[in-house]
């Protein structure tokens, strides 16, 4: 047996697709913009492994700092997935987001780079914390930003695509 | 009047169609999510959510226990394509009645994104 549905009825459905689908943006958004937490603690993991690696250590002490800062960011991340109320699905994911995150890496990069230029006169127990937290200090202006930038890309990243599906 | 293809019996329901859309927007949801995003109570959810099930349209996943209990709702690749089908033929309907659908953002880039 099939429930006749007529345009009017149909029309309503398809308007009330966009009710959930926008709840999901929302929380997208707050999570991707809300995580003071999650910026402070991966800032402060930075400083100190950028300040350790900052002082020339031997190559044993590069390695334990690698190992000890992959640790601890990956049970930031494991912590903040527990937290989470849903994962948006990977065809939502725009272009923007992807080059909001190379954003930040290359300005936190860039800024570590010029930093140890500038700091090449100064003693490593001295240049090691400069060039932290100029780096934490990129990481943490421009990652609102990209945040809201990259977020804002989900919702309206639909735009285009509509034009496309009907060819208007 | 005739029903186009890929017209979906099960998703049509108001409630059900909402829950689906949430879900086909989300690699997954949790239970308490889906409950508040679309105000409903939980044996409402459970009720629309096992018929689903049933259906082979979502999978349940159960985490943890006592009060970190959580469950964990996925749209299986099947509820995924019935969703896109009777989205498609709610289009169907209301571009045969001569009135452009009126653009869905979120679900029409979800088509446009599917095949990436």
């Amino acid at each position: 047996m099939s429930t006749p549905v007529d345009a009017e009825q149909a029309w309503k459905d398809l308007q009330r697709i966009r009710v959930p689908q926008e709840r999901v943006y929302d929380e997208f958004e707050r999570t991707a913009s809300g995580g003071r937490g999650t910026a402070y603690g991966t800032a402060a993991l930075m400083w100190v492994f950028l300040t350790g690696v900052g002082m020339d250590p031997p190559w044993w002490g590069v390695g334990l700092f690698m190992t000890v800062y992959v640790g601890l960011l990956g049970a930031l991340c494991v912590r903040n997935g527990r937290r989470t109320r849903m994962q948006l699905h990977r065809s939502r994911c725009t272009g923007r987001m992807w080059a909001a995150f190379g954003a930040v890496a290359v300005l936190v990069g860039g800024t570590i780079v010029l930093a140890d230029h500038l700091t090449e006169s100064l003693a490593p127990v001295c240049a090691g914390p400069v060039q932290a937290t100029a780096a934490v200090a990129v990481y943490l202006l421009s990652l609102g930003p990209a945040n809201r930038w990259a977020a804002d890309s989900v919702r309206s990243g639909g735009e285009p695509a509509v034009d496309e599906a009907t060819g208007r | 009047m005739s029903t186009p293809a890929g017209f979906d019996e099960l998703i049509h329901p108001a409630t059900r169609l909402s829950v689906v859309a949430l879900l086909a927007a989300t690699e997954w949801a949790d239970f308490a999510f889906v409950r508040d995003s679309l105000s409903l109570s939980d044996s409402a959810l459970s009720k629309q959510l096992h018929t689903l099930e049933e259906a082979g349209y979502l999978e349940l996943h159960k985490e943890g226990g006592g009060r970190t209990r959580r469950t964990r709702v996925r749209l299986t690749d099947r509820g995924r394509t019935a969703f896109e089908g009777h989205v498609a033929a709610l289009r169907a309907i209301v571009e045969g009645a001569g009135r452009p659908a009126d653009d869905t953002p979120s679900e029409r880039r979800h088509h446009s994104g599917a095949g990436r």
